[in-house]
């Protein structure tokens, strides 16, 4: 069985709304039902078939092929197989994602996993902002699943987030888990200003120490945790990419905050 | 035909529709433009909502706060009509197409805070099709209770009651929790009808029988609007019958009494009070009442009540509420809730709307409403329809409500029906002659050519759902529950008289104590008509 594969044959002028192209929809359709979904480009609806060259035969794993950021809404509520996306990608990457696994080769711009609620997103190159956040006006940022930025991650990466983990190899931008609920956030690289401000509970774990620490946090010391020696132990078995966190020592400067909310999260400087 | 304000019930008519009027036989020589062949179809005047929160700050919050509302039930937009959103909180546009699609064709508005009143009526402007109108809410505002904690004379209080109606556009008076908005902010969390304001030392029985002695003298055709004290709270049912009895026979009008007809007796002390209150409206002629009937599912309550709503805010589902004040003459709670079938409280909530619905005798005094939203969307009138004319569709739902708040209540033994004649009454007829709205609910000569055409279908629910033809001034707007042409309605208002005097007082009170000044505060019938939204009808006082 060959991954079900749509390659892009048209250099699209405006946004593709791809959100019906996910396992939960095309694993209960044949092929000429597949060929003829109708994907929205600007104010039209085009059949895919004019859009995407398309191959294969698993309906539950689906690879894309992209030659640009116009891809949108790639992944939007699904909720099990595989997503896999060879180039970049737009806003809403894994939107209200469920579960299953979307792992993108390229970029992704802004709101990628934004309200996910399961599931895990890879993205291999850099992210726009709102990694992770809530969809605007909702109370809640994504809360379960996890988020794998090899790349550098845009502002406001994890905001409101409830539940999860984002971890971003390269750097944040400012706000990194702003008016956070819970949660976990590892940065691997530079941070931005303001990290954590209006967190209410949740961590940021920070590899190098941040140029700007918010007024509102209060540093707690050097501390050695048993938390971080289970996060790290178990973060470093799930694969080879997350190895770097085997030579981590499971000690680190706590900062407790924010204080101008309830001061139960904190920043973690490894 | 169901006409029943002339008495017709179910006879075959013509009608004959002249520049938006309904007219008798014209004369042989008049050409005829257009014939309807309405033959097998069931035709009744357009439909009345009398109680229905459509405009106002209220409704803003509860669209801004459930963006998840919005984003679910999106609208797309038509050749005609304007895109919007909403299921249970709509859009302006959305709620006037729905409710022209389901053949209503005036709404009114209950919950205009004078200070806020421009806003209603420009978020009203903006609702297509449909009719509008407002109550001006009364009884918390700061001036009024000084009049009446200082015993100023009876007159006095008619020419203020009388400006507001004429300042705001309104076309009757609502008291909410009389004195209890106020009450809430100098800590009080509960007033009965005879407990005391603690700041103003007003009681609620006071400001209620104040209220109605002015709405009557000044001869507003709609009665006191009355959201009584401690809704929601069981045992409230004795507030209610009190609250009738402190009416002293002069007419009121008891909203959403479903709330308000709670007894304590079971183990979950909880239990229905619908027996009692209705025996007591059958009783009094003087009563009418809306029921706000409850159906499951997600809602938001909106109301000025903020005692209540800062009581239920406990029960929000999604968890977000917003309770706040207004310019220090009310407030405004803004809760959304789900009701449940499952949960015992509220399915009782659901089969005591039901018991009074089928226990009130007279028709004319019991108007149809869900309280939109809070009980329920105006969409789901069309179901709640069904419920009270189809016995074996309301006993299906019955039993699959919780079982013990099944096996409490007296519903399974109720056998009336609704017919269409009282359906007539009770979301046209009645509602026209309760607001005095003399050219709106009848078809006969000279009224507005208002009409909804349906097919006489078995399935009630399908029947009210997608009228054949709604009329709206005789323009055909909605075709088998499509909208099909897009026209402006009109805003009621009364203008009853005042003394001019009372703007002196009012002006030194407004440059003390107010945001704007008295001029600012006055709405100009130029203001609603402007930018073609719809004229304005003056409704005559009695």
């Amino acid at each position: 069985m060959t991954p079900l594969t749509f390659e892009l044959k048209i250099n699209p002028g405006f946004p593709l709304d791809i959100s019906p192209l996910i396992p939960d929809l095309l694993s209960t359709q044949s092929k000429i039902q597949i060929k003829s979904i109708p994907i929205t480009h600007n104010k039209e609806k085009i059949p895919a078939a004019e859009l995407f060259t398309i191959t294969g035969n698993d309906h539950k794993n689906i690879c894309i092929h992209s030659n640009n950021g116009k891809l949108y809404n790639v992944g939007q509520k699904m909720s099990f197989g595989t997503i896999e996306v060879k180039g970049d990608v737009g806003d809403f990457l894994g939107q209200e994602m469920q579960g299953g696994y979307i792992k993108v080769h390229g970029n992704a711009r802004a709101w990628a996993g934004c309200s996910m609620t399961g599931g895990r997103i890879d993205i291999a190159g850099d992210t726009g902002d709102h990694a992770g956040a809530g969809i605007p006006g909702d109370a809640h940022g994504m809360s379960k699943g996890m988020i794998y930025i090899s790349g550098n991650a845009g502002d406001r990466v994890g905001d409101r987030m409830r539940r999860g983990i984002i971890i971003i190899g390269g750097k944040a931008g400012n706000y990194c888990g702003s008016r956070m609920y819970a949660g976990t956030i590892i940065v691997l690289d530079k941070t931005g200003k303001y990290a954590g401000v209006a967190m209410k509970r949740g961590t940021i774990i920070l590899a190098k120490k941040p140029a700007h620490i918010y007024a509102t946090f209060e540093s707690c010391g050097i501390q050695e945790m048993e938390f971080l020696r289970l996060l790290f132990t178990q973060l470093s078995a799930m694969g080879k990419e997350f190895s770097i966190f085997g030579k981590f020592r499971p000690e680190a400067h706590r900062y407790s905050g924010d204080h101008s909310r309830n001061g139960k999260g904190e920043i973690l400087i490894l | 035909m169901y006409d029943p304000i002339h008495g017709i019930n179910g006879e075959q008519r013509n009608i004959y529709i002249r520049d938006g009027f309904i007219t008798t036989k014209p004369a042989t020589s008049v050409r005829i433009d257009r014939n309807y062949d309405l033959n097998d179809m069931i035709i009744m005047a357009g439909a009345i909502d009398i109680h229905t929160h459509i405009g106002g700050g209220k409704v803003n919050i509860a669209r801004m706060m459930l963006p998840e509302d919005h984003r679910g039930d999106p609208v797309a937009r038509t050749a005609i009509t304007r895109s919007g959103s909403g299921y249970t909180a709509p859009s302006t546009f959305a709620t006037g197409y729905r409710y022209a699609e389901m053949g209503y064709t005036t709404c009114i508005e209950p919950a205009m805070l004078p200070a806020n009143a421009r806003h209603a009526h420009m978020e009203m402007a903006d609702i297509p099709i449909i009719d509008k109108g407002a109550y001006a809410l009364l009884g918390n505002d700061d001036f009024f209770l000084r009049m009446l904690a200082s015993g100023k004379d009876r007159s006095l209080i008619c020419d203020y009651v009388s400006w507001i109606i004429n300042a705001t556009k309104a076309i009757g008076i609502k008291v909410v929790n009389p004195g209890g908005i106020s009450a809430f902010k100098f800590n009080q969390r509960k007033l009965d009808l005879d407990e005391t304001n603690s700041h103003y030392g007003v009681t609620p029985r006071q400001i209620l029988i104040t209220l109605a002695r002015a709405v009557r003298e000044l001869g507003i055709p709609h009665p006191l609007h009355v959201h009584g004290c401690n809704l929601g709270v069981p045992g409230n049912l004795l507030t209610t019958l009190d609250t009738i009895r402190a009416a002293e026979g002069l007419p009121m009008h008891l909203a959403h009494i479903q709330f308000h007809s709670y007894g304590t007796e079971g183990d979950r002390k909880f239990s229905s009070g619908s027996a009692h209150i209705a025996e007591a409206v059958n009783a009094n002629s003087n009563i009418s009442i809306d029921v706000g009937q409850i159906l499951f599912g997600q809602t938001v309550t909106a109301s000025g009540d903020t005692m209540l709503q800062y009581a239920g805010h406990r029960h929000a589902h999604p968890n977000k509420w917003v309770i706040m004040d207004i310019e220090c003459d009310a407030g405004c709670g803004v809760v959304p809730f789900k009701y449940r079938d499952k949960s015992f409280v509220n399915a009782l909530q659901w089969t005591i709307g039901l018991e009074l619905f089928l226990l009130v005798n007279d028709p004319w005094r019991i108007f149809l409403t869900t309280d939109h939203p809070n009980g329920a969307p105006f969409t789901s009138y069309p179901h709640l329809i069904r419920l009270l004319m189809d016995r074996s569709f309301r006993n299906d739902m019955l039993s699959t409500i919780h079982k013990q708040a099944a096996a409490v209540s007296i519903l399974g033994s109720l056998d009336r029906e609704y017919s269409l004649y009282e359906i007539a009454i009770m979301t046209r007829a009645a509602p026209a002659r309760s607001l005095g709205l003399q050219n709106r609910g009848h078809l006969g000569a000279g009224a507005a050519a208002d009409i909804t055409v349906y097919k006489n279908l078995k399935n009630r629910e399908a029947m009210f759902a997608k009228p054949v033809y709604v009329f709206k001034d005789g323009e055909l707007v909605a075709r088998n529950g499509k909208i099909i042409k897009v026209i402006n309605g009109s805003t009621h208002i009364l203008k009853p008289e005042y003394d001019k005097g009372i703007e002196k007082t009012l002006k030194n009170y407004f440059d003390k104590y107010h945001t704007m000044k008295l001029d600012h505060f006055k709405i100009n019938d130029d203001e609603i008509v402007a930018h073609g939204n719809g004229n304005i009808i003056v409704q005559s006082c009695m």
